[in-house]
């Protein structure tokens, strides 16, 4: 539970773990969104439940239209995933504490076993990044055998959203633990960044100043998206040139 | 003298009149009244009552336990909420069910606290919604969760990871709101219910007199348990208001506590209680119709002053809500925020703005065009009518403000339309499950509270002063 | 950031180097696997323990990224990019995160069969035996997948030793891509065959003419790192970038500039484009400019006047100015002139070798010469030999040429006309149902092999492979199959591979290597050089050997100023593109098939891309069933109104359609190839856009039924908001 204190805490950091992506640059082409349904126990939903809004995706590539033929434009391609808000909404309208605030990692943690699938997290959250485990769906063997046993595989009834790769988070920390050391910038990434060929995401720590993340989202044109509902999400977006 | 004698019959026909218009007025003996209600309840069901009670029960066991069995084993999916609607019909149906159950709190406890002396005979039908629109509410919210099979940690109950429901959630207040609500009408169903279970007690046999003898427990009728059940009557009566009033509250704070365009308003609060109200009222008179006009010697109890009464209820409802709609409606417009005004645009425009118009045709209009006038208003089908419209007016509400409404979201890419699924069926099996039960009630307890009608009856008499025939009421409690 | 990450991944690998070597030495080939442990049978007790991880090849397309294979108890539970490969520095594209779903596919092939019924390896490979023995040389062909690889290697040999046909390699994103014109154009700039190599990153101005690089182009990761330097450049501002086609690809979207050509009318844009440029910069106008007339261009090409010239003044004033050639501008009967017509404009730039320019690309290590898989002309005349009766044995291995190739080219009857068809197909495709004998191939993971890196990269690349799992099913590696085989039959065959087994094979072929100078690493011994090889991921020149001596006489070149050629009747111009997504062999692995188009975002579906106005003229609209029927055939999609294609022009994505290749892939969608007829460039390439084709609607769009998008039809298009449409 976050208490007063604890807000305005956060407040006042703007987290651990946080993101930067340059539209300017993304591609669209998906491989973020491929190499997190591979690194993550993603389920596929098949035509009919994809079409109707019931994909898995943990990260989507949005894009619009500017103008009219022949002058038509299409917007710099926008990756959206969970912005891992210092201040979620999803937090504090679960009932039973699936959706927590990780105090360790400052990052939005999904209790998948705890989740009795009311659904007000999703509601609530003003990027619409969360996916809920709509059926049971079929993964035919030998697909299973592609499980990563690191990341939970969930079922019918329970949400789910992006953990900024936590397992790999928690990895990285365990080794440089045992090397007694801190973790380095740069020493593991996410598994969208790590695919990511153009290079559009960059993941690190914010909350140190020398990292790359934190020293790209302070170049000044970076935006946070629905700021001013006073989310405080770490995903620092580049729109444009 | 031909004179004088006019004016007598003119003082008989005027006191005739008003013994046949006011029920208060029109006393019968006490047995007789008795007989009365136990003839209505015990009266064989014909052919007919089985009919439909066969039916809604197949219904009930199709539509809403076999689907509801669907739904548990393949998922939310069978219903058609997906991103952005994760809420759809369900919550409709329970926001709906809840609003209906105002009502009866309404008529029996607020108008027992104010002495609104027409809410007498029907007080235990209104209070029979309370807790059997509850019941539908409960089961609409099960519906809705994608591991119902857990439901049980949303309850404080102790457990070794010493892991309590969040009471940040709104959802977490609503459950204790609503389970208290639920126990609390409960108890004041059944605190009026002694009395008359006591009388049927005495006047039954076989099974049913065992059934009631366990139900009245012990009511003999002394003065002694009089004062007794008065007093508690009387603190569960204004015990229950303010939970009446803050079940709603809550119910409206899942929406107007969320972060989403056309949610976050202030006004929900009491827009929603006003909303409950205005359907709770609809959806009793449609009850009360339907009882006198099904049901024996229920045309003596329910009088064409009852649907006055409560017509003119419903009108300063209609217009209460009126005001609280259009109140939230400026505010969120002049708010200026670019996603709400586009929502409110899309409520009017977009593909179901017809439900938007047919609910300020139902809940606005047709009321105000109906009820104002005394004669319509005194005629149960008519106001009958414009109960069920309203209902339907009211449900439309919840379904603009949960599917249609969420639709639209800050993220456009992301908007949908929903296509209910598997809700339909199962909210028609609630609807169902609502009748059922009150089929059932109507045969197993007395649907009429006999004592306070009489009680009514004793305090009031006819007067004259020289020519003139009035009433008086005294006080008796 | 990578600096780290690749010394991440050389620890890890480098601590597996022993492990391998020792598993090298000495062992059998059923011992060089490692040993899985099928997660559905974990030992009880069993704790978690630590991931291996393997360097090896991507299969998924040509390119030859290096991938680094996270395996856990035997099973690979996630690919990632070998960052230390030069090709992809440790980035996947999205099909190559998907090869798992390709390994796990519930729809493989999973014993050698005859026609459905399993058999034994040995018979099978006494079939392949006697094949070989029973018919002369010259009456065994070999079709094989895109990839210059150990295979291709290893059949050469054969076909060299014995006088049986080379083989021919084939792909339809080979097709697409026009591979043949471009090499033939390169020929031109360079005096030499091969691949040209456009150095994105180090322009200032981009200008495409109709090459899809984001996508499926080449080699799509290094031209997308590519595009992150025209972007993102360090010393420079920001670049620009120029996409003209007639509708917007992907690629296209991400141009600061889109110019919607009439197609067809490429070569006389970038001419003109060369002239205005020449004329601003004054001195002799280059001959090659010189055959356009401006105002006839403009009104040809549907571009503006002064677009062309501000364009012109682009080119003129700009350092760093690279043009490029690619994708359907190529695919037309002209395309050999558009390629040349664009190449002229990077001789007019100065840029031919130059960084920011084009290169020729290197050769790959034990390479001679450039070679490039078969043109769609090439391949309707072995076809055509098919048909004769000319081949009485068809080897298909590594390619689906039945789903693939255009209509006009058919295959599948002319197999029929081999006496003996064997596929080593490992998933059950439309080629595979028509052989008459499978024997399926390992998949790419499960493989040994190396794989010669075409283009993308200044270094010469052989990427290596290696299983990362041992077989999941009774498969066997073809080039084990083959070399079996060419024992049994003995003679030449015999003598051609004299190898126990394919892994022999490579070591003979990988460790000619230890010779060369300048290699990524040295060893003293051939198995430790294997072995390094494998861990690695290959083995790679340190220098840049990309051919940059481009001559400048493509300036006085008479660049035929013609428009394109259009077969067929009907209103729109047609389009066909490779799915970003899917490509031509993605369909089958259900992720794929769940990521959106980048476009269009659409799902699981095929669908015909019409401009908005042009369907509200037609009385069309989203998710309405339309057939499209070209001079060939007819196929059947939903329309998608996009807003970025001229109002003249219809496209198609390829990649579905198939009609076998797995529940995933199977009865899906619609596949363009069936419109597409036998019309060829001057370098053998299809002429695929060079298409007209009639749109018909067939049905109008039902509620609930149409094109899955990701996109919100409402919020992206306004639909149904009550705004004016």
């Amino acid at each position: 539970m976050i208490r007063p204190e604890e807000i305005k805490m956060s407040t006042e950091e703007t987290g651990k773990w946080g993101m930067v992506i340059d539209q300017d640059i993304c591609t669209g082409c998906q491989a973020c969104v491929a190499a997190c349904a591979m690194e993550n126990n993603i389920t596929f939903v098949g035509e009919e439940d994809a079409g109707y809004g019931r994909s898995m995706h943990w990260i989507r590539i949005e894009r619009f239209w500017e103008g009219e033929y022949p002058e038509v434009k299409m917007t710099p391609q926008q990756p959206m995933l969970c912005q891992q808000c210092g201040h979620a909404t999803c937090e504090p309208v679960c009932p039973a504490f699936a959706t927590v605030h990780s105090q360790a990692e400052q990052l939005n943690l999904q209790v998948y076993n705890r989740c009795v699938g009311t659904r007000y997290c999703a509601n609530n959250c003003p990027y619409q990044v969360r996916a809920f485990n709509w059926r049971d769906y079929q993964r035919p063997e030998p697909l299973p055998n592609q499980f990563n046993p690191d990341v939970t595989v969930r079922r019918m009834g329970v949400m789910e959203k992006c953990t900024f790769c936590i397992q790999r988070i928690h990895k990285a920390q365990d080794k440089a633990k045992s090397e007694g050391r801190e973790v380095m910038d740069g020493e593991f990434t996410t598994a969208c960044a790590q695919a990511c060929p153009a290079n559009a995401i960059v993941f690190g720590r914010v909350d140190n100043p020398e990292s790359l993340v934190s020293q790209l989202s302070h170049k000044g044109h970076g935006v946070k998206h629905l700021e001013e509902l006073g989310t405080l999400p770490n995903v620092t977006y580049f729109k444009g040139g | 003298m031909s004179d004088n004698k006019h004016h007598a019959d003119a003082a008989q026909s005027h006191e005739e009149h008003l013994r046949e218009k006011h029920l208060m007025l029109d006393p019968l003996p006490r047995g007789r009244m008795n007989e009365m209600v136990m003839e209505s309840m015990m009266e064989k069901p014909t052919w007919k009552f089985w009919l439909v009670f066969g039916f809604l029960a197949f219904v009930v066991v199709y539509f809403l336990f076999y689907q509801w069995g669907v739904l548990i084993v393949k998922g939310q999916g069978e219903a058609g909420v997906m991103r952005p609607d994760y809420w759809g019909i369900f919550l409709v149906n329970t926001v709906f069910w809840i609003g209906i159950s105002h009502a009866g709190t309404f008529i029996s406890a607020i108008l027992r606290v104010f002495k609104a002396e027409f809410r007498r005979p029907f007080t235990r039908a209104a209070e029979l919604m309370t807790t059997f629109g509850l019941v539908q509410a409960g089961f609409s919210i099960f519906m809705h969760m994608g591991r119902v099979w857990v439901f049980y940690w949303l309850l404080p109950y102790p457990n070794q990871r010493m892991l309590w429901p969040n009471l940040h959630s709104p959802l977490t207040w609503d459950l204790l709101a609503i389970t208290t609500y639920l126990l609390s009408s409960t108890m004041y169903l059944f605190l009026p219910l002694i009395p008359d279970v006591a009388m049927a007690r005495d006047r039954s046999t076989g099974w049913r007199k065992n059934i009631y003898k366990v139900l009245a427990l012990g009511f003999r009728g002394t003065e002694g348990e009089w004062t007794h059940l008065r007093a508690a009557m009387n603190i569960f009566a204004f015990a229950i208001s303010p939970v009446m009033f803050s079940v709603h509250t809550i119910v409206s704070w899942d929406f107007a506590a969320a972060t989403r365009p056309g949610w976050s308003s202030t006004i929900f609060g009491p827009y929603f209680i006003v909303g409950a109200l205005h359907s709770g009222m609809g959806a009793a008179v449609v009850v009360l119709a339907v009882i006198r006009g099904t049901m024996k010697h229920m045309d003596y109890f329910v009088r064409g002053e009852h649907f006055d009464a409560i017509g003119k209820l419903m009108l300063i409802i209609s217009m209460a809500w009126a005001y609280f709609f259009f109140n939230d409606y400026m505010v969120q417009w002049y708010g200026g925020d670019k996603w709400t005004q586009q929502l409110l645009h899309f409520h009017e425009a977009g593909p179901l703005g017809w439900m938007w118009f047919a609910m300020l045709f139902t809940n606005i209009v047709l009321p105000w065009a109906i009820l104002w006038n005394p004669k319509w208003r005194a005629n149960p089908w008519l106001v009958g009518f414009v109960g069920i419209a309203i209902n339907v007016g009211m449900w439309f509400e919840r379904y603009i403000i949960i599917p249609i409404s969420v639709t639209i979201n800050r993220m456009p890419f992301t908007w949908r339309m929903y296509t209910p699924g598997i809700e339909v069926p199962m909210g028609i099996g609630t609807v169902a499950l609502f009748i059922l039960l009150y089929m059932a009630a109507s045969k197993l307890i007395p649907l009429i509270p006999v004592w306070e009608v009489q009680e009514g009856q004793m305090a009031h008499e006819l007067k004259k002063f020289g020519r003139e025939t009035v009433v008086s009421v005294s006080e008796l409690e | 950031m990578s600096e780290q990450f690749s010394r991440r991944d050389f620890l890890k690998l480098a601590g597996l180097g022993a492990a391998t070597t020792a598993i090298l030495t000495g062992c059998g080939p059923a011992s060089r696997y490692v040993k899985r442990e099928p997660y559905q049978q974990m030992p009880e007790y069993n704790s978690v323990g630590q991931s291996t991880y393997y360097a090896t090849t991507c299969r998924e397309c040509a390119a030859g990224c290096g991938l680094v294979v996270r395996t856990y108890q035997g099973r690979a539970i996630k690919t990632e990019g070998n960052a230390s490969h030069p090709l992809n520095l440790g980035k996947t594209c999205a099909r190559g995160q998907a090869t798992l779903q390709g390994l796990y596919n519930p729809d493989r092939v999973t014993d050698p069969n005859k026609t459905g019924s399993a058999m034994e390896w040995d018979a099978a490979i006494q079939v392949v035996a006697d094949a070989l023995k029973k018919y002369k040389p010259d009456e065994i062909a070999f079709l094989m997948g895109m990839a210059p690889d150990h295979l291709f290697d290893l059949v050469t040999d054969m076909a060299n030793a014995t006088g049986m046909n080379a083989p021919i390699r084939f792909g339809a994103l080979g097709m697409f891509e026009a591979r043949a014109t471009l090499s033939k154009a390169a020929e031109t700039l360079f005096g030499q065959a091969g691949l040209p190599f456009f150095d994105v990153g180090g322009a200032q101005v981009v200008l495409s003419f109709g090459a899809n690089f984001l996508e499926t182009w080449l080699s799509p990761i290094p031209y997308t790192r590519g595009f992150t330097g025209l972007r993102e450049a360090k010393t420079k501002l920001r670049g620009k970038f120029v996409q003209f086609e007639a509708r917007m690809s992907a690629t296209g979207g991400k141009a600061d500039e889109w110019v919607p050509l009439r197609p067809g009318t490429e070569a006389l844009v970038a001419l003109a484009i060369g002239q205005i440029a020449a004329e601003i910069r004054g001195g002799a106008m280059p001959k090659a400019f010189s055959s356009v007339d401006l105002l006839d261009v403009a009104s040809k090409s549907g571009v503006k006047l002064e677009a062309l010239e501000h364009l012109g003044e682009l080119v003129a004033t700009t350092n760093g100015v690279l043009a490029i050639p690619g994708g359907p501008a190529l695919g037309q009967s002209n395309g050999l002139a558009v390629a040349e017509a664009v190449l002229a404009l990077n001789a007019f730039a100065e840029n031919i070798g130059k960084p920011g320019g084009v290169y020729l690309s290197a050769l790959a290590p034990n390479q001679t010469e450039a070679n490039r898989p078969a043109s769609a002309k090439e391949m309707q005349e072995f076809v055509e030999k098919m048909a004769s009766g000319a081949f009485k044995v068809l080897f298909v291995h590594g390619v689906n040429p039945v789903f693939e190739l255009p209509k006009s080219i058919d295959f599948k009857s002319a197999m029929g006309s081999v006496e003996q068809v064997i596929s080593f197909a490992t998933f059950p495709d439309e080629t595979s149902a028509e052989a008459d004998y499978i024997f399926p191939d390992h998949h790419g993971l499960e493989s040994w092999g190396y794989q010669r890196v075409a283009t993308g990269t200044a270094q010469p690349v052989l990427s290596g492979a290696q299983p990362v799992v041992s077989p999941f099913y009774n498969t066997r590696a073809t080039a084990d199959v083959l070399i079996a085989a060419a024992q049994l039959a003995g003679g030449k065959f015999a003598e051609a591979l004299p190898y126990k087994d394919e892994v022999e094979f490579l070591q003979t072929k990988v460790s000619s290597l230890m010779s060369e100078s300048d290699g990524s690493f040295t060893a003293p011994d051939a198995f430790t050089f294997m072995a390094y090889f494998q861990q690695y991921g290959g083995w790679w020149k340190n220098t840049d050997a990309r051919l940059s001596s481009g001559t400048s006489g493509i300036l006085n070149a008479n660049i035929s100023a013609e428009e394109a050629q259009f077969a067929g009747e009907g209103e729109f111009f047609f389009v066909p593109f490779v799915s970003p997504t899917l490509a031509e062999a993605g369909a089958n692995k259900p992720w794929l098939q769940e990521l959106p188009d980048p476009t269009t975002t659409v799902m699981w579906n095929t669908w015909v891309e019409i401009n908005p106005e042009t369907a509200h003229e037609l009385g069309l609209h989203n998710d309405d069933m339309v057939k499209v029927i070209s001079e060939v055939g007819e196929v059947q999609a939903y329309v998608y109104l996009y807003p970025a294609i001229r109002p003249d022009t219809i496209a198609m994505p390829f990649g579905q359609g198939h009609t076998a290749y797995g529940r995933y892939a199977e009865n899906r969608g619609a596949n363009p190839a069936n419109l597409l007829g036998g019309h060829f460039n001057e370098a053998g390439d299809l002429a695929f856009a060079g298409m007209r084709v009639k749109i018909e609607k067939i049905s109008s769009a039902v509620s609930g039924v149409g094109l899955s998008r990701m996109e919100s039809r409402m919020g992206v298009y306004g639909e149904a908001l009550g705004e004016e449409h």
